[in-house]
C-alpha cells in the first residue's frame, strides 16, 4: 500500500461513528468519538462519487479555510480523511446553534447575555477577517454553541479569500434575511461589510427573539429592510442607484431603532446601529465592534457557562433529520415551543405590535 | 497574549517547510521505498527479472516533476487561468512529490489532476468537461480518478501562499514609502514586471518548499533592482540590526537557485528518463498488467471477506436477541449505513 494511502487508514482508524444523526443531499452526518480517548466528535461524511466535476466546490472551500482557522470561536476541524468515494470531515462535536436558543421559549435572555453571544460572534468574525476570509452565510443556525457555552461561527461551505479590488465576486451568497443591501442590489464588488450586516441581524433577533428583517422574496428582502430603518437616500448610501439591480423600491421614513428595541442600552442600539449601516464603507468592521463601548459597559458579558442552553439537548436520541450546516440536533427534537409564562406572551405581542410601527403609515 | 503572525498560522508553515538537507532526504527515501516494492513485485512475477532493470534516481523524478511544472504554465496561458490557479498548482505538484514518486504515479495525470483541483480550490471552477475537451488525449477518468490521491497527498491543505502576492504587497508598500518618487507605480514598472518574471522563474526551483512568499518575492525584486529591495528591508528593518544581515544571506541563496532555474529543462534529456521510466514504474500501477490484476483480485478477496464477516455479524446479532432492541443497535451502530468503510 502507498504511504499516503496508508496515513489515511490511520487517520480513518482514529475515528468511530456510533450514530447517524443526519442526512442531507450530499452527506451524511454522524456522532463519533476519537477511539483513543472517547472525545465526541461530528463526522460529516460528504458522498463525492456523483459530481460530474469532481470533488465539489462547497466541501473543498470547507476544507480549504477550516484547515487554516484555529480560533476558540471558530469550529475546529480536527482531521480529514477519504474512504471510497467519500470525504469525511472530522469536527469538534457541538450540541445546539443560536437559531435553536433563541426558538427556545423556555430561556430568558438577559442583556449581558446577548453581549456574550455577540462579543464571541464578532471575535471569532474578526479572525475570520483578520486572515482575508469572508464567511457569506452567517445566520443564527450557522453560530454554534458548545457544551460549555462557546459559541463557533460553523459552515465555511460559502466561504472565500476576499477578492483583489477590481475583481468580482457572485452576490448570490448569504440567506435573505441576513443578505446586505447592496448585494441585494447585485453589488460584485464587495467586502468584509457583508458578514458584519449579517451579524446585525442576528442582534436584533437575539434582542427580538424573533427574524428581525424577514423578507419573503428577495425584492420584498429589500422592502422589508427600507420599512424597518428608511430609504436610503443619495447622501445615506452615495451611489447606490448605479448599482446593477438597483430598482426604486418606496420610500420609507426613517424610524429610530428604539420605536422597536425598547429595551436596549443608548450603547447596544448605538452598535446595532453601526452594523446596518447602509453604505458599506461606513458600516462598523468586526475589529472596531470589539471595542465598542457596548462592550465595556455594564453589565458585563455573561460567562460562556453561564449563558441559556437547550435543555432538550439533555435527552440522548436525537431522530434522523434533513440537514442543514453542522448542528448535529434535530429540530423535532427542540423543546416544544410552548410559552412558559404569562410575561413571555405578553412581551411577543408586544413585539409584535412594535413592529407594525415600522410599516409605512398611509400617505407617508 | 501575543498573536501569532498569519503566516506561522497556516498549514504551509506548519508542514510544508524543509531545508535543502531534508528535502534530499525524503526525495531519497521515497524512491528507495519506491525501488524496493517494484523491485519486489518483478520479482514475484518472474524471478531475476530486477536486475536488468534501471530505476530512476532521485534526481531524475526531478526533473521530471520540473517538466510537467513548466506544462502547467503552457495550459493555464491557453485557459487564460488567472497567475493564482498556475502558481497553486506548481505547489500542489511539488508537494504530491514529496509524498509520492514518479514511479508510481506519472506526473503528467498527477499534473492534469493538480492543476484541476487548483481551479476550485482557488475559487476559479471550470467544468471538467470544458476542461478535458481542450486538452488532447484526455479524458474525464484522466483527471478525476487520482483527485482523492491528490488531495490526501496535500493532506487536504489545499490553502497556498505565493511569492507572486507577496511581491504585489512589497510594490504596494513601496509606492506608499514617505520618499517615494512621485508616480512610482508608472515610472519604475519595469522593475516590478522584471521581479515577477524572476518570481515566476522561481516557481521551477525548490525555493518555494524551502523559504516564505516574502522572502522569494524580495529575492525576485532585489535581481530587478538591489536599491529598491534595500530600500524596503531598511524600512522594516533598523540599519545594521543583525536580522538585516541574516536577510541578506537569504536573499543571497534564493538567487542562486531562482539563477539555477532560469535555464529551460533540457527536452532530450528528460525523454531519456521517461523512456526509462516506462521500463521501471511500478507495474501494480499500470491498467491491465499482471500485477495490477493480481493486486486487484486481492482487494477484491478482502472486500469479499470484509463483507461476509459483516453478513455473519448481523445474523448472529438477530439470533441472539431482539434485532430491534438496545443490543443490536450498540453492537452494530452501523447498520444503517450505505458504507463501505466502517
Amino acid at each position: 500500500m502507498d504511504a499516503v494511502e496508508k496515513a489515511n487508514t490511520e487517520r480513518q482508524k482514529r475515528w468511530v461513528k456510533d450514530q447517524k444523526v443526519g442526512e442531507g443531499t450530499y452527506a451524511v452526518v454522524y456522532r463519533g468519538r476519537e477511539a483513543s480517548t472517547n472525545r465526541k466528535v461530528a463526522i460529516k461524511k460528504i458522498k463525492v462519487g456523483q459530481f460530474k466535476d469532481g470533488l465539489d466546490m462547497s466541501a473543498i472551500r470547507e476544507v480549504k479555510y477550516l484547515r487554516e482557522l484555529k480560533h476558540q470561536n471558530v469550529i475546529e476541524l480536527l482531521d480529514v480523511f477519504s474512504s471510497k468515494t467519500n470525504l469525511n470531515l472530522v469536527l469538534e462535536f457541538l450540541d445546539s446553534d443560536l437559531e435553536m436558543i433563541i426558538k427556545d421559549r423556555s430561556l430568558v435572555f438577559l442583556p449581558a447575555d446577548i453581549k456574550s453571544w455577540m462579543a464571541m460572534t464578532f471575535r471569532g468574525l474578526e479572525f475570520c477577517h483578520r486572515n482575508w476570509i469572508l464567511h457569506r452565510d452567517l445566520k443564527p443556525n450557522n453560530l454554534l454553541i458548545a457544551s460549555d457555552g462557546q459559541l463557533k461561527i460553523a459552515d465555511f461551505g460559502l466561504a472565500r479569500d476576499f477578492a483583489d479590488p477590481g475583481y468580482k465576486m457572485t452576490c448570490q451568497v448569504i440567506t435573505r434575511w441576513y443578505r446586505p443591501p447592496e448585494l441585494l442590489f447585485g453589488s460584485r464588488y464587495y467586502s468584509t461589510a457583508v458578514d458584519v450586516w449579517s451579524v446585525g441581524c442576528i442582534f436584533a433577533e437575539l434582542m427580538l427573539r424573533t427574524p428581525y428583517l424577514a423578507g419573503e422574496s428577495d425584492m420584498d428582502q429589500l422592502k422589508t429592510i427600507f420599512r424597518a430603518l428608511g430609504t436610503p437616500t443619495e447622501q445615506d448610501w452615495p451611489g447606490h442607484t448605479k448599482l446593477p439591480d438597483y430598482v426604486p423600491i418606496g420610500q420609507f421614513p426613517k424610524t429610530p431603532l428604539r420605536d422597536l428595541f425598547t429595551a436596549a442600552t443608548a450603547d447596544a442600539l448605538s452598535l446595532l446601529g453601526q452594523c446596518l449601516i447602509y453604505e458599506p464603507r461606513k458600516r462598523i468592521t468586526a475589529k472596531d465592534a470589539l471595542t465598542h463601548a457596548y462592550f465595556f459597559a455594564l453589565p458585563y458579558p455573561s460567562h460562556p457557562s453561564k449563558l441559556p442552553k437547550c435543555a432538550a439537548l439533555l435527552t440522548a436520541a436525537h431522530p434522523l433529520e434533513e440537514l442543514d450546516g453542522n448542528t448535529l440536533t434535530g429540530k423535532t427534537n427542540r423543546l416544544k415551543r410552548k410559552l412558559s409564562s404569562p410575561d413571555d406572551a405578553k412581551s411577543r405581542t408586544a413585539v409584535s405590535r412594535r413592529l407594525d410601527f415600522t410599516k409605512p403609515t398611509p400617505g407617508s | 497574549m501575543p498573536k501569532t503572525p498569519l503566516y506561522e498560522a497556516s498549514t504551509q508553515f506548519k508542514n510544508w517547510r524543509y531545508s535543502p538537507g531534508s528535502l534530499a532526504e525524503v526525495r531519497a527515501s521515497l524512491n528507495a521505498a519506491a525501488v524496493a516494492v517494484i523491485r519486489n513485485t518483478f520479482e514475484a512475477d518472474e524471478p531475476g527479472s530486477s536486475s536488468a532493470v534501471s530505476f530512476l534516481t532521485p534526481d531524475e523524478e526531478l526533473l521530471l516533476v520540473r517538466l510537467y511544472v513548466s506544462k502547467i504554465t503552457q495550459l493555464c496561458g491557453f485557459f487564460r487561468f488567472p497567475e493564482e490557479v498556475e502558481a497553486t498548482a506548481v505547489s500542489y505538484l511539488k508537494r504530491f512529490y514529496l509524498k509520492n514518486t514518479v514511479m508510481d504515479w506519472h506526473p503528467k495525470n498527477v499534473m492534469l489532476t493538480a492543476l484541476f483541483l487548483a481551479t476550485k480550490t482557488t475559487n476559479n471552477p471550470i467544468s471538467l468537461e470544458a476542461y478535458t475537451n481542450n486538452i488532447p488525449k484526455t479524458n474525464a477518468s484522466d483527471v478525476l480518478d487520482l483527485e482523492f490521491l491528490v488531495a490526501q497527498s496535500l493532506g487536504f491543505e489545499f490553502a497556498v501562499w505565493h511569492a507572486h502576492r507577496a511581491l504585489w504587497g512589497i510594490w504596494l508598500d513601496l509606492q506608499n514609502a514617505p520618499d517615494a518618487p512621485p508616480n512610482r507605480a508608472a515610472a519604475q514598472s519595469e522593475i516590478y514586471d522584471a521581479a515577477l518574471r524572476h518570481v515566476r522563474i522561481s516557481r521551477l526551483s525548490d525555493a518555494e518548499l524551502i523559504y516564505t512568499p516574502s522572502q522569494i518575492a524580495l529575492a525576485s525584486l532585489s535581481i530587478a533592482s538591489s536599491e529598491l529591495a534595500n530600500e524596503w528591508a531598511e524600512s522594516k528593518f533598523l540599519t545594521g540590526s543583525p536580522s538585516l544581515s541574516t536577510l541578506h544571506s537569504t536573499l543571497a541563496a534564493i538567487r542562486t537557485l531562482i539563477e539555477s532555474s532560469s535555464r529551460p529543462v533540457d527536452v532530450e534529456s528528460v525523454r531519456g528518463v521517461d523512456l526509462r521510466l516506462k521500463l521501471c514504474k511500478n507495474p501494480e500501477k499500470v491498467v491491465g498488467s499482471k500485477a495490477y490484476l493480481a493486486k486487484k483480485a486481492e482487494d477484491e478477496r478482502k472486500a469479499e471477506e470484509k463483507r461476509n464477516k459483516k453478513a455473519v455479524d448481523v445474523q448472529k446479532a438477530m439470533a441472539e436477541g431482539d434485532p430491534f432492541g438496545e443490543e443490536l443497535a450498540g453492537r452494530l451502530v452501523d447498520y444503517d449505513d450505505d458504507d463501505d468503510d466502517d
